[in-house]
């Protein structure tokens, strides 16, 4: 059987467009004895906004953090523009144009807005590389300005900030940090209507704009219906399901999910079954 | 809480200029900071600044500031001194009052580097005791020249804060139970080395000459020998100087404030302490942030046993002083207002924690406590001092910390 995971029916081949880019093809990681991804391929189009659906466990995050080079896959390749992909780190991941926003945010409290907006990238002055404060307070504004995000003042700790705004901020980071792909770890976690709102009408305004192809994982079919272009589904490690979301509806992602849950239930029953079996 | 972003607007402007130029004397780098990673803490005190809105006085202001507090605590100690006894507010006991709290400091700014990442280094007390032997070794058996013996063995120290970065950041090992082992694995070798004998500190020998002083007594000149003492300059320098200890303070508080707060191996040091995980995620490189600090912290720890042994003219291999000062050094950077937790602390609040230290025990010592009280009172007052200085804390942070 594992053998044949490739030609396993339910797991979607690797496809492609003209216009990809990035490709990740028949991608595996293990955690010890958890298979965390099997078998996942996957592609990206330029401007698409893709929604990753998945079980909690399922190897959403693992294929996140992957793709942002905080992990390294065990097998399989991935491609950005049609050359081989292989980030060294989050660094080499994001000096390739692919930035993340992790579930947790990488937001640090004791910071600023814009010092958070900056982490990493901070501008310093010459020859004595002090920070460069007054400029990264009017870059940081104008950036907000730019994606709609209405943060009052922006030398405000983050702690002090909504969810929301947290989120936005997040992700303005990494829109401001010249990144072309992005992912969004389920940017809408843990976020009341009015802020979840605010941050699909941020997705919305970067996809209008076009210059940004993103990747986000989210729970809710009707958002992912909403916001994204296409949806894929992770299940048990493998892409269940890759569909426009023209093509799909509420229904029929329930029910892939519905029939998962069933044949879990039924697979550990007959695991049940067989141990008192044994034991007998 | 959207009342967190907005409420501050108001007071904004009217509490800006107290962060930035109003911060009353030893206060200043840190809270003068009005872009800096003050804007973290400066951005604090402003939202601080609230709960005296309508009382601009100068205690508010100085309240306003992140150490603002121990400086409070700190100025009423010194009063209660002065006003209870008569000599200690005068330049004699100033000068007394030096080497109580220049080394503390030192160690606690270093140490601040370390605490705002959440981590400690006990291993100061071991590069505080082992720096100075290998000085003299390096400069008595070596036969280096005096200036690059200390190069050297400060050198040696960087290596021992680059081991206990290294345990910490890389293998994952607590940096208490690293820079423990490292603290009595450094005692133990100073004491191998040493063979548990002081010995006579290079470049530090005073010389006594006597010279003819004339005087006038009554009309009448006589002349008398009077002994002069010399030191050399780099004993002058490096610690034996009146006011050599405390100038290497100030300038290694003001240049590390600086480095905190204005530069990014500052900001990256505070956005390690405040979530590893995220600076990491956000591409921060966490251990390098972290090995960069424990070499920090264990140089100012080798340089304080030099300055101290130049200063003393001789190099003892005594692990209980070191282990005292070991934790004066922790505790002034406690006192100064850096949480043990980690994710915030200043290095001028090491110096007024410091200051606070020499304060007490030298205005304990002029009242005249026993000497074997003199631990009791300075530990109690220790503690009374922090819940005051928690309580006023509190009533600081009142507006927003729900």
């Amino acid at each position: 059987m594992p053998d044949a995971v490739s030609t396993e029916p339910g797991v979607v081949q690797p496809t492609s467009a003209s216009d990809d880019v990035l490709r990740v093809e028949h991608l595996s990681k293990r955690f010890g004895p958890v298979t965390a991804l099997r078998d996942i391929s996957l592609h990206l189009r330029k401007g698409e906004v893709l929604g990753l659906l998945g079980d909690n466990g399922a190897g959403k995050s693992t294929l996140i953090k992957i793709l942002s080079g905080f992990q390294k896959q065990d097998s399989g390749q991935m491609f950005l523009h049609g050359q081989p992909y292989e980030p060294k780190g989050v660094d080499d991941a994001r000096s390739k144009g692919i930035d993340t926003v992790y579930q947790d945010l990488a937001l640090i409290d004791e910071l600023s807005v814009y010092h958070n907006l900056f982490l990493r990238r901070e501008l310093v002055h010459r020859p004595l590389p002090f920070l460069a404060n007054r400029e990264m307070k009017l870059r940081a504004r104008a950036a907000l300005d730019e994606i709609g995000i209405n943060i009052p003042r922006i030398d405000v700790a983050v702690a002090r900030l909504s969810g929301g705004q947290r989120q936005a901020i997040a992700v303005a980071r990494t829109v401001n940090g010249d990144a072309d792909i992005i992912l969004l770890d389920e940017p809408l976690a843990a976020m009341g209507a009015k802020e979840g709102s605010m941050i699909l009408d941020l997705v919305a305004r970067l996809k209008e704009e076009g210059k940004v192809s993103i990747i986000m994982i989210l729970h809710n079919y009707v958002h992912v219906l909403q916001a994204c272009d296409r949806v894929s589904m992770i299940q048990e490690g493998v892409i269940a399901l890759d569909k426009p979301t023209a093509e799909t509806s509420v229904e029929e992602l329930t029910d892939i999910v519905v029939n998962e849950y069933r044949r879990a239930r039924e697979e550990t029953h007959a695991e049940t079954r067989a141990e008192t079996g044994v034991q007998g | 809480m959207a009342s967190g972003t907005t409420e501050p607007a108001p007071a904004g402007p009217g509490a800006d200029a107290p962060g930035g130029s109003g911060s009353p004397g030893a206060g200043s780098p840190s809270a003068g900071a009005p872009g800096g990673r003050g804007s973290g803490s400066g951005e604090g005190a402003r939202g601080r600044g609230l709960t005296f809105r309508g009382d601009d006085g100068l205690l508010s202001r100085v309240l306003a500031l992140r150490e603002g507090s121990i400086i409070v605590v700190t100025v009423v100690v010194a009063i209660y001194f002065a006003l209870n006894t008569s000599s200690f507010f005068t330049s004699a006991n100033f000068k007394t009052l030096l080497p109580y709290f220049a080394p503390f400091a030192i160690l606690g700014a270093g140490e601040v580097f370390v605490m705002i990442l959440g981590e400690i280094d006990l291993s100061i007390g071991g590069t505080y005791l082992l720096a100075p032997y290998l000085f003299y070794k390096l400069s008595a058996t070596v036969g280096l020249p005096l200036v690059p013996a200390v190069i050297v063995a400060l050198i040696a120290c960087m290596a021992v804060g680059l081991i206990n970065g290294f345990f910490t950041a890389i293998v994952g090992i607590s940096s208490f139970v690293v820079t423990l082992g490292m603290l009595f694995a450094l005692e133990g070798l100073t004491l191998v080395i040493s063979h548990g004998e002081p010995v006579e500190t290079p470049g530090a020998q005073v010389h006594a000459t006597t010279r003819e002083v004339t005087h006038v007594v009554n009309g009448v000149q006589i002349h008398l020998p009077e002994q002069v003492n010399h030191i050399s300059t780099f004993a002058k320098i490096f610690g034996a100087g009146i006011y050599s200890e405390l100038i290497w303070a100030l300038v290694i508080v003001i240049v590390l404030q600086v480095v905190l707060t204005f530069t990014r191996w500052g900001l990256h040091t505070v956005a390690v302490g405040s979530n590893k995980l995220g600076a990491g995620e956000a591409g921060v490189h966490v251990k390098l942030v972290m090995i960069r600090n424990f070499v920090l912290c264990a140089t100012a720890g080798g340089l304080v046993g030099i300055l101290e042994a130049v200063r003393s003219s001789s190099v003892q291999p005594d692990t209980a002083g070191a282990n005292e000062i070991l934790f004066y050094g922790i505790s002034a950077a406690v006192i100064g207002g850096t949480l043990l937790a980690g994710g915030s602390g200043t290095v001028v609040g090491a110096l007024i924690g410091a200051l606070f230290l020499g304060i007490l025990k030298d205005g304990l010592i002029l009242q005249g406590v026993n000497a074997n009280y003199l631990l009791l009172y300075l530990g109690l007052s220790i503690i009374i001092a922090m819940t005051v200085n928690v309580y006023v804390q509190r009533v600081r942070r009142g507006s927003h910390s729900a």
